[in-house]
C-alpha cells in the first residue's frame, strides 16, 4: 500500500517500469536504513553521525572508557541472545531425541538452525549497538552523575571557552576520573546461563542414552498402552467404536429381503400392544362399537365440554387410573416390544434387519386392515355416552366425587339421575368417556391416538374424604370429616388450574338447562 | 554570618564560570539569612529563588498563617530591593493596583494630567492574597508580568528591572475568594504550596517568635547582581535528551494527545509552552545552585509540580474522581519516563 502510494506519488500518471524500480529502491533504502525517521529524538539515539563527530582532545580519555563500555554492553547484549537461542535449541534437542527414532538429520537441521540464529543475533545487536551518547547516558545513570557525561559528549566539538561548557566539561572529567566505569558494565554472564547448562546436562545425557536404547517417549507411550489401567480405561470406548463401525459396515452392505423376514419375526416377539398387529384391535372395535351403542346421540355438543369434566371430574377414579396406567403399561409395552424386536434384529445380525421402506410399507398394510376399526372406535369417541350422570360440575370437579367413586357408586348414581332428568345438556360422559378411552387405548396402544384423551388427575385419590352433593349444580362443599388442603381449594380448581370463570360458566349452564326444563 | 551587598556590576567582568560560582554563593547566604525568619520551609524558599534567577513570578497557595507574606518581606529585605505590599480586597480597583492620570500643577501654575504611579512600581511586589479580589483587578497585572510594563491613557510606563511578583492566595475553596484567570496563572512561574511545619519546625518557630527579640535580615544581593545572574542562567547548556523529555512532558498534559489517554480524560486544558520554558529555565538555576552546569533529568522531575500544576486544568471528570494536577502530573510523569 504504502509502495503503491509511494509509486503513484512519484509518477502521477502512469506507472513505468523505472519509476517503479526508484520507488522500490528508495522504499527499501528507507526501510533497511538506520535513520528511518528524522526525527529529533532519533537523532538522539540512534545517529551513528554522532560518533564519527570530531570531538575536543580533551575527552578522548573519555571516550575510550565510552568505547569499552560500549563493547561490553555489546557483548553481554549477544551474550544474552545467544544464551536464550541456544535455550530454545537445546529444548527442541531434547524433543528430538525423545521422539525421533533417527537423529543425524534433525541434528544437522538444528545445527544450521544454531549457527543461523548466533549470526542473526550478532548482526542484530550490532546493528542496534549504543552509540556514544546512548553510552554516556547509560553511564550517567548508573553512576549518578546527573546527566554530566551525556551533555559532555554533546557539547564534545564546541570549542572551549564558549559560555559554560569550559566549566561543564571539566565538571564532567573531574566527576568521571573519579569513577571506575568498567565496574558498572562488567562483562556478565546472563541470568539464563544455569538454565542453558541444565539443559546442556539433560541432552549430553538423553543422548548417552540414545545410543544403546529407543527413543524414551516411544517406549514409554507403548509402555503405557499396554498397562491394564489404560486397557480399562479405553478398551470400551474402542468396543463402542468397533460396533458402531460394524454396524454403520452392514447398514451399507445388508439385503432388504433378508431383513425384511427377521423384522417379522421380532415384531411376532414382541408385545401385542404393537401397532403391527391388526387381530387385537379389531376385537377392540368391535367393544368400542358395543360401547358406542349405549352412548346417547346428541351429545356432540358437550364434547366440547367434557374436557374440563374429564380432568376434574375423574368419575372412574382407580378404575381412571387404571386405564391410564395400562395406556401408559401399553405405550411401555409397545416401546418395550419395539426395543426387543430392535434387540432382537440387531442380535440377529445384519441379515436379520429390515430395510425402512419395507416397515413403512409393512406398517401401512397394518393401518389399512385396522382403518375400519379405528373408524368405528373413532365415531364411538366423537360420541360421548349420554347416560352418564348429569352434566353436574360436583361431579366431575368436586373431590367428593373420588369418594363415591371410591365406592363404586359415582357411575351408577349419575347414569340414574341423567336418565331420569333427560336433559338436553345431559352426558358429560367423562365417566362413560373414559372406559371408552380405556378400551381404545387398550386396542390401539401406539400411533392410534384417541380422540379424548384420558387426562390424569392423580391427587384426587388423596381427597377420597370430601362429600359430594351429587346433585345437580350443587356447590360441592365438604361436609365432614375434612381436612382442607394446606393450598385453598375451591371445588378442587386449584388442583387442575381450571379457571374458575370457566368452571362457574359450566355450571350454570347447567343450571340454567335444568331451571329450563322445570 | 553577616552579608554584604556587592558592588553594582560585579560580576559583569568575570567569566561565566566565576560568575557561576559568585551565584551559587550568593544564594546560599540568602537562603541563609532567609531561614533567620522562616522556619524549616526549605522548598518553598528555594522554589522562590529560582523563580526570582529565572525572571518568572511565583504564586505561593497555602492556608492563613503559614509565613507567606513573611517569607516574602524576608527576601525582599534579603536581595535589597524595593519592596512594596497590596492587599487585595474586594473592592480593590485596577488603577489602585497600577496607577492613574491626575491633575498635577506645574510649576509655572499650569495644570496637566500627570501619571501618578500604583504601587506596582516596584522591583519586588507582595500582592497579598490576590484571589481576594475581583477578577477585573487581578487581571491588572497581567501586562505587568509578562511585559514588565503598565499602559494608562495610551501611555506605556516601563517597570524596573527586576520586577519579580510574589503572590499569596488562600485555598480557592475558602470563602470569599474569586479564582485567578487561567490567563494569569500561566503568567506564573512557579505555584508553590506552602505546607505545614512539622514537629521540629514547629518548635523553633514558636522558641523563635516568643522569646527574644526578632530576627533581623541583612541583604546579601542587590538587583544588578540579580540582573546578571539571570544571564548566567541562560547560558547553562541543556542536553538534548533533556529537552526531549521536557517537551514529551509538556505534550503529555495535552488532552489532544490521543497516546496519553490520562490527559485526554482528565484534563481540559494541558501546559502551555510557558510551562516548558519554565522546566528548562528553572533546571539552569537549579543546576546552578546545585553546583553544577547542566540541567539534568533529576532537576526536570523535581521542578515539574511547581511548574505545571497551575498550568493545566482539570474537566469535570476529573474533578469528580477527586484527582487532582499534583497526581496527575505524576502518572503522566512516569509514563513519559516509562517510554
Amino acid at each position: 500500500m504504502l509502495l503503491r502510494e509511494k509509486i503513484k506519488l512519484l509518477v502521477p500518471g502512469e506507472l513505468s517500469g523505472k519509476a517503479c524500480f526508484s520507488a522500490l529502491r528508495d522504499f527499501c533504502r528507507k526501510f533497511f536504513s538506520n535513520h528511518r525517521t528524522e526525527t529529533r529524538e532519533n537523532r538522539i539515539s540512534l545517529a551513528r553521525n554522532f560518533d564519527q563527530r570530531a570531538l575536543s582532545p580533551e575527552l578522548h580519555g573519555l571516550l575510550g572508557a565510552l568505547k569499552t563500555i560500549r563493547h561490553r554492553i555489546l557483548a553481554n547484549t549477544i551474550l544474552r541472545g545467544w544464551t536464550k537461542w541456544f535455550g530454545w535449541l537445546l529444548i527442541a534437542l531434547i524433543v528430538v531425541a525423545a521422539v525421533s527414532a533417527k537423529l543425524a538429520g534433525a541434528l544437522l537441521f538444528i545445527a544450521a538452525l544454531a549457527a543461523i540464529g548466533a549470526l542473526t543475533i550478532m548482526i542484530w545487536s550490532w546493528r542496534d549497538r549504543p552509540s556514544k551518547y546512548e553510552t554516556a547516558r547509560r553511564l550517567d545513570s548508573a553512576a549518578g552523575l546527573k546527566d554530566r557525561i551525556s551533555t559532555a559528549i554533546y557539547l564534545g566539538e564546541i570549542e572551549v571557552g564558549n559560555g559554560l561548557v569550559a566549566e561543564q566539561r571539566q565538571d564532567a572529567l573531574a566527576r568521571f576520573a573519579k569513577l571506575d566505569p568498567n565496574g558498572f558494565f562488567p562483562l556478565q554472564f546472563p541470568g539464563n546461563v544455569r538454565r542453558a547448562s541444565v539443559l546442556v546436562l539433560v541432552v549430553a545425557g538423553l543422548f548417552a542414552y540414545r545410543i544403546h536404547h529407543r527413543p524414551p517417549l516411544v517406549s514409554l507411550l507403548q509402555t503405557t498402552a499396554r498397562s491394564q489401567l489404560v486397557q480399562s480405561i479405553f478398551s470400551p470406548i474402542v468396543h463402542a467404536m468397533e460396533k458402531d463401525l460394524q454396524r454403520t459396515m452392514a447398514l451399507v452392505s445388508m439385503k432388504p429381503d433378508a431383513t425384511g423376514e427377521e423384522t417379522r419375526r421380532a415384531d411376532a416377539t414382541s408385545n401385542s400392544d404393537d401397532l403391527w398387529k391388526g387381530n387385537n384391535d379389531q376385537e377392540a372395535g368391535a367393544e368400542d362399537q358395543k360401547d358406542s351403542a349405549d352412548a346417547g346421540a346428541g351429545d356432540q355438543p358437550q364434547d366440547q365440554l367434557q374436557a374440563p369434566g374429564n380432568q376434574e371430574g375423574n368419575p372412574t377414579g382407580d378404575a381412571r387410573q387404571d386405564s391410564n396406567s395400562q395406556s401408559q403399561q401399553g405405550k411401555s409395552g409397545s416401546e418395550n416390544s419395539d426395543g426387543k424386536s430392535q434387540q432382537q434384529s440387531e442380535q440377529q445380525g445384519p441379515e436379520g434387519r429390515q430395510s425402512l421402506g419395507q416397515s413403512l410399507m409393512q406398517a401401512l398394510k397394518n393401518m389399512m386392515s385396522n382403518s375400519p376399526n379405528q373408524q368405528s372406535n373413532n365415531r364411538t369417541n366423537q360420541q360421548p355416552p349420554t347416560g352418564q350422570g348429569t352434566p353436574q360440575s360436583g361431579n366431575s370437579q368436586q373431590p367428593g366425587a373420588t369418594e363415591s367413586d371410591k365406592r363404586g357408586e359415582s357411575r351408577g348414581n349419575s347414569d340414574a339421575k341423567q336418565k331420569a332428568t333427560q336433559t338436553a345438556s345431559e352426558g358429560a360422559g367423562s365417566q362413560q368417556g373414559s372406559k371408552e378411552l380405556r378400551k381404545d387405548q387398550e386396542t390401539h396402544p401406539v400411533n392410534a391416538v384417541p380422540d379424548r384423551v384420558a387426562l390424569e388427575a392423580s391427587g384426587f385419590k388423596d381427597q377420597t374424604r370430601m362429600k359430594v352433593a351429587t346433585e345437580t349444580g350443587t356447590a360441592q362443599l365438604p361436609v365432614r370429616d375434612q381436612s382442607p388442603q394446606q393450598d385453598a381449594v375451591v371445588n378442587g380448581a386449584e388442583q387442575e388450574n381450571i379457571p374458575a370463570r370457566y368452571r362457574f360458566y359450566v355450571q350454570r349452564y347447567f343450571e340454567h338447562a335444568d331451571n329450563a326444563k322445570q | 554570618m553577616t552579608s554584604t551587598v556587592g558592588t553594582e556590576g560585579q560580576m559583569g567582568g568575570q567569566p561565566l564560570g566565576q560568575q557561576a560560582e559568585f551565584l551559587a554563593e550568593k544564594m546560599a547566604e540568602v537562603r541563609g539569612e532567609i531561614s533567620k525568619a522562616i522556619v524549616g520551609q526549605a522548598e518553598v524558599v528555594e522554589g522562590v529563588l529560582i523563580a526570582l534567577l529565572a525572571g518568572g513570578h511565583v504564586l505561593l497557595e497555602g492556608a492563613p498563617g503559614l509565613g507567606k507574606t513573611m517569607l516574602v518581606r524576608t527576601l525582599a529585605q534579603a536581595v535589597a530591593l524595593k519592596y512594596s505590599r497590596i492587599q487585595f480586597t474586594p473592592d480593590l480597583m485596577p488603577a489602585d493596583v497600577i496607577g492613574t492620570s491626575v491633575v498635577q500643577e506645574n510649576g509655572d501654575g499650569r495644570k496637566s494630567l500627570g501619571f501618578q504611579p500604583g504601587p506596582i512600581f516596584t522591583n519586588l511586589l507582595l500582592a497579598d492574597e490576590i484571589n481576594r479580589a475581583t477578577p477585573k483587578t487581578q487581571s491588572a497585572l497581567l501586562e505587568a508580568m509578562q511585559e514588565k510594563q503598565v499602559t494608562v491613557a495610551h501611555t506605556s510606563h516601563l517597570l524596573e528591572e527586576p520586577f519579580f511578583v510574589m503572590a499569596t492566595q488562600n485555598p480557592l475553596e475558602m470563602e470569599g475568594t474569586y479564582p485567578l484567570p487561567e490567563a494569569q496563572l500561566d503568567r506564573f512561574l512557579f505555584k508553590l504550596r506552602v505546607p505545614y511545619p512539622g514537629r521540629e519546625d514547629l518548635h523553633d518557630i514558636l522558641d523563635r517568635t516568643t522569646q527574644g527579640t526578632a530576627a533581623t535580615v541583612s541583604p546579601v544581593v542587590n538587583g544588578s547582581q540579580i540582573l546578571e545572574m539571570r544571564k548566567v542562567v541562560r547560558a547553562v547548556p541543556v542536553a538534548p535528551h533533556v529537552q526531549e523529555h521536557v517537551v514529551k512532558l509538556t505534550l503529555a498534559t495535552h488532552p489532544e494527545n490521543r497516546e496519553n489517554l490520562l490527559a485526554s480524560k482528565y484534563i481540559r486544558y494541558g501546559s502551555s509552552p510557558r510551562g516548558a520554558q519554565t522546566l528548562i529555565l528553572g533546571g539552569k538555576v537549579r543546576a546552578l545552585l546545585d553546583g553544577r552546569y547542566n540541567v539534568s533529568m533529576e532537576d526536570i522531575r523535581a521542578l515539574m509540580l511547581p511548574a505545571l500544576r497551575h498550568r493545566i486544568i482539570l474537566n469535570f471528570e476529573a474533578q469528580a474522581d477527586g484527582r487532582t494536577p499534583d497526581d496527575l502530573l505524576d502518572e503522566i510523569a512516569g509514563k513519559v519516563c516509562a517510554k
